[in-house]
């Protein structure tokens, strides 16, 4: 018989649990931080919000002689968070306890925005340029994802174009209101432009069709260059 | 099923781990005998073994000249060392290069039929007198002192047998470049298995065996196709010891088409599954056949079928970013936003199962580091021709391996 040495094979077992172990405890660790860097993002755009209405309601209609191109929200925080979502959810799945609800959070968060907005166009009679988006993530839209890469694209485009993206099936009472204030049917993707509910795929063109005051609006070239790796209306706002 | 893949995912990358951390502590428990440094002391004229050297030839015209020079030349007492050059009924003019040999006093030229190399090496371990016997393919080349690393370890007298450390002669091409890196892991790998017994492969280029080795075990046989292999298990299914000599510099002509290394690769695994799974399968996890029946074995069987899963999962990745790319082009045409965009740490994947695969992959980095330095080379670009093309073609080999294993069929040599 030759040599075996049992006692170098529990040891080596053991080296290897523990490699193991250290390298999950590692990754567990690596992705609080990254939990811990989009809860940040989302409380540095929920203060945004609150510092823009507590402006508003200290100066009233005063607010109005501001730069109209002052959004609320930072629109490049909102690509980021969302572009972060959309990685989370890829990597975790669209599942996962954590990942939706910093996407339940977001939505409230746009939904604080989107009407945030609307209140400043009253006070001010503009007529913001905005699109509400709902999309479905499990796996019975493809069109979604197409959707999701020409919104993103768009989002870019027009520095003015306010985009509020919602996970129809996400579960979240505000956006179940969206859906019954205009009246959705359970067919992805649908478009909401000037309150009126489009459905399916559209275009670039189409889209830019349906809303003309695009035209009017300058392309960030700005922002074209700081495009994301991936579409970030693709996964968390697919 | 979810459950059932990821089971399945970990459970192969925890037994990959296993495998190379097992090499990695036999490494450190061993340092020493990875030394590069130790000079061979001169022995005494007498206390040199025998030695014979068999080159197998068939249509080796071209490169016979050189093997057989550098045999020659091979810093070795001349009154001990033999040369048997036979030719396996060669179709080219091998034989009469061989001929222009017979001048030499220590060269003999024999001619056969042809019937295969393992039947040339019969032939001469017929005719062999000497201590020790060794093999030399007619398509490599020794470095001067090679015998002379080799002998030192027929001392122990438990030792039947003594690998080389095999180097790809000249790599010219990509291919052959990325097959140098190939070879520093096996340089690494061939001593780790040396020091736990775990050995499964004599190589064809200058494999030496003491000639009692025959007598007691049988000559060589057809082995499908892969004799050097086979000869390796069956003294090992004898208990007797092969051991590595790292130093011992033999070079050989490696494949340069894709297509000839295919069919090297295919000859080389499906052998070594043949051999494995239908002659010597009573070797797996037989504590009685140490660490290569309990680790080794298994763990070569296995790798094949980790190899094909990885790779697998690996294509189901590609298609699926080529797939995203097509939406993308559907929704956009040519657009800016098909090009790749900005790098962002965010978007590194840090998870549990890539983390370990990064481990795994600097483990492997380590590898080949310690055989560029067991070899007395430098690390060099060739290191990234084998990080960016093997994983994309061994799978090739090893699917058609697999293949003829399940269908019992033979290959052959070209």
């Amino acid at each position: 018989m030759q040599n075996v040495s049992s006692k170098k094979y529990v040891i080596v077992f053991l080296i290897t649990l523990g490699v193991f172990a250290m390298v999950f405890l590692l990754s567990n660790y690596l992705y609080s931080q990254r939990i811990t860097q989009v809860k940040s993002l989302e409380d540095n755009i929920n203060r945004n919000i609150l510092e823009s209405e507590i402006q508003y309601a200290l100066l009233a209609d005063a607010s109005c002689e501001t730069d109209a191109s002052n959004n609320p929200l930072m629109i490049d925080e909102i690509n980021s968070l969302s572009k972060r979502l959309s990685f989370m959810e890829d990597q975790r799945g669209t599942d996962d306890a954590e990942v939706i609800a910093l996407k339940k959070y977001y939505s409230l968060l746009q939904v604080k925005d989107y009407l945030l907005l609307r209140e400043r166009a009253k006070q001010c009679g503009q007529k913001p340029s905005t699109i509400l988006y709902f999309y479905s993530n499990n796996g019975d839209c493809i069109d979604c994802q197409k959707m999701g890469y020409v919104l993103t694209s768009m989002r870019e485009s027009y520095d003015q174009l306010h985009i509020y993206a919602f996970d129809y099936n996400i579960g979240l009472s505000v956006v179940d209101t969206l859906k019954s204030i205009y009246k959705l049917d359970n067919v992805q993707p649908i478009l909401v432009i000037n309150r009126k509910p489009y459905y399916g795929f559209k275009t670039q063109q189409e889209i830019e069709a349906l809303m003309p005051e695009l035209a009017q609006m300058t392309a960030s070239s700005t922002k074209a260059t700081s495009t994301p790796k991936k579409a970030t209306l693709t996964k968390s706002v697919k | 099923m979810t459950y059932l893949a990821n089971f399945l995912v970990y459970g192969l990358l925890f037994l990959t781990m296993y495998f190379e951390v097992f090499l990695l502590v036999t490494y450190f428990e061993e340092k020493d005998e990875f030394s590069t440094d130790k000079p061979q002391k001169d022995r005494m004229p007498g206390k040199y073994p025998t030695v014979t050297i068999v080159v197998p030839a068939w249509n080796e015209g071209k490169t016979i000249i050189g093997t057989v020079n550098s045999l020659l030349a091979m810093n070795y007492p001349k009154d001990r060392l033999t040369l048997f050059i036979i030719d396996d009924g060669s179709t080219d003019d091998t034989l009469t290069v061989a001929k222009t040999f017979e001048g030499n006093p220590r060269v003999r030229v024999f001619s056969k039929e042809n019937g295969g190399k393992y039947t040339a090496l019969n032939l001469g371990i017929e005719h062999c007198t000497t201590d020790l016997i060794g093999c030399l393919d007619a398509d490599s080349f020794v470095d001067s002192l090679a015998l002379r690393e080799i002998i030192p370890y027929f001392d122990n007298p438990e030792v039947m047998a003594v690998t080389p450390s095999v180097q790809i002669h000249n790599p010219r091409n990509i291919l052959q470049k990325m097959q140098e890196t190939e070879y520093m892991i096996g340089e690494f790998s061939r001593k780790v298995f040396s020091r736990i017994n775990g050995l499964y492969v004599t190589p064809g280029p200058f494999s030496i065996y003491r000639r009692e080795v025959f007598a007691r075990i049988g000559n060589f046989v057809h082995a499908y196709n892969t004799e050097d292999m086979e000869m390796a298990l069956r003294l090992q299914s004898h208990r007797m010891k092969i051991e590595n000599a790292h130093t011992a510099f033999v070079y050989t002509v490696s494949p340069k088409s894709p297509r000839a290394l295919y069919k090297q690769r295919v000859r080389w695994v499906s052998g070594f599954l043949m051999n494995a799974v239908y002659n010597y399968r009573f070797m797996f996890l037989s504590r009685k056949h140490g660490n290569l029946g309990l680790l080794v074995l298994p763990f070569a069987f296995i790798s094949i079928f980790i190899a094909l899963f990885f790779t697998i999962l690996y294509v189901r990745s590609v298609l699926h970013f080529i797939y995203e790319r097509y939406i993308q082009y559907l929704a956009l045409g040519f657009h800016p936003h098909l090009r790749f965009g900005n790098f962002d740490w965010f978007s590194v994947d840090l998870g549990f199962r890539v983390l370990i695969i990064y481990a795994l992959f600097f483990t492997m980095i380590f590898f080949i580091i310690m055989g560029v330095r067991m070899a007395r080379k430098r690390v060099s670009f060739s290191i990234m021709y084998f990080l960016a093309l093997y994983g994309f073609i061994a799978p090739f080999w090893l699917a058609r391996s697999l293949f003829n294993l399940i269908m019992a069929k033979d290959t052959h040599w070209r």
